[in-house]
């Protein structure tokens, strides 16, 4: 892991050393906002390339796997909305998810049966906002940042994604029973 | 809403659960940082360069005669390679275009590993080869409508005629060399899967 009482930028040995440890964390991260590998992939490599690029501007009490992270979700997201415009703006009136494409149905063999199923049930910007508030712990108004909305919106789609959500493991507890 | 109730209460989906990325993609991920290292150790070489105008004419002037002997090459050549990528056009549906493209990746590779750095002459020659072919091979992505394979087909060219200049010097064509290799090998990586999975799902 990157070491804080380094100087300077982070080196090249340090970007393999947090690819090998933390890539995985970023990929997943990538997986869960786009259902989409190759778009999850790509972002870890664009990811990648700007913090290389920009690796001067990296302050050094931060961690380099985290800020890496960060810089994936955004291109995650950017990627998401360049493959599909229009898809993360305010949706008050979305109530079914997209229909699942081949490739959506692909990466989600690699998320799991679970929690496929449950994230095949809320829309774009319900998984995004739900993974960016609950899984990366992003504020509400960084998130309505990123996506060009306003906190209620942001609000109303993580309440529907957790009411979603809700139904999914209430179903499971049936199965289970 | 209770963050800390949500998140125990979804515990039973998983939801935090880390999926491992493929490994070509992580070498992948470590070749790029390599790569836009050397690329950038390269780049502060050539500022601290200072213009050499002899250069600068020499350079311009082989590349205008590549250009042009590829452009009559292509145009008067009878070498069946020619008669090669259209054959598949009409081969499309069966997905033989991508597995003809594939096996002029891997003869590029590996024509590009044995590409003799220290001899000029001989390395000019080989890259005007490649070039040629090159271009017959982007021609029929672009008939295959396979527009992303004939943009990278297109990118690779102006490394190429890098590479066939004679007044590069040997740690750079090394670096092009590499560069080159580096985006070959993605390129194929990216067809074999969509081949695979192309078997996969018939």
């Amino acid at each position: 892991m990157a070491v804080l009482d380094r100087q300077g930028p982070p080196t090249q040995a340090e970007f393999h050393e947090v690819i090998s440890a933390r890539s995985d964390r970023w990929y997943s991260a990538c997986l869960k906002i786009t259902r989409n590998r190759d778009l999850a992939e790509d972002a870890v490599q664009d990811a990648l390339l700007n913090a290389w690029n920009k690796r001067h501007q990296f302050d050094r009490s931060a961690r380099l796997d985290t800020w890496i992270h960060r810089i994936a979700i955004n291109a995650a997201l950017g990627l998401l909305r360049k493959s599909r415009p229009g898809v993360l703006e305010a949706l008050e009136t979305e109530v079914e998810g997209p229909e699942p494409t081949p490739e959506n149905m692909r990466a989600d063999e690699e998320l799991g049966r679970d929690l496929a199923n449950a994230m095949q049930n809320l829309s774009e910007i319900e998984r995004v906002c739900f993974v960016l508030k609950h899984l990366e712990q992003w504020r509400l108004k960084e998130i309505a940042d990123e996506i060009d909305s306003n906190t209620g919106t942001v609000k109303q789609a993580i309440h529907r994604a957790v009411k979603k959500l809700r139904v999914r493991m209430a179903n499971l507890q049936r199965e289970a029973l | 809403m209770n963050n800390d109730n949500d998140l125990k209460e979804f515990d039973a989906l998983r939801l935090d659960r880390e999926i491992a990325a493929p490994s070509h993609m992580k070498q992948r991920w470590h070749d790029s940082i390599d790569l836009a290292a050397q690329r950038e150790v390269r780049d502060q070489r050539k500022a601290g360069r200072p213009f050499s105008l002899t250069s600068f004419f020499w350079g311009a002037a082989v590349t205008t005669a590549l250009a042009v002997g590829i452009g009559i090459g292509v145009m008067l050549s009878d070498d069946p390679v020619v008669v090669e990528p259209n054959t598949y056009v009409v081969q499309r549906p069966d997905n033989s275009f991508d597995r003809v493209m594939q096996v002029h990746l891997r003869d590029t590779q590996n024509d590009i590993a044995n590409l003799p750095i220290d001899t000029v002459e001989d390395r000019t020659m080989l890259v005007l080869r490649i070039i040629q072919q090159n271009r017959l091979f982007e021609q029929a992505a672009e008939q295959n409508d396979a527009d992303s394979l004939a943009r990278v087909l297109r990118a690779f060219e102006p490394i190429l005629l890098q590479l066939a200049a004679n007044d590069i010097a040997p740690e750079d064509a090394e670096a092009l060399r590499e560069q080159l290799a580096f985006q070959l090998k993605v390129m194929l990586t990216k067809l074999e899967r969509n081949t695979s999975k192309e078997i996969t799902s018939t």
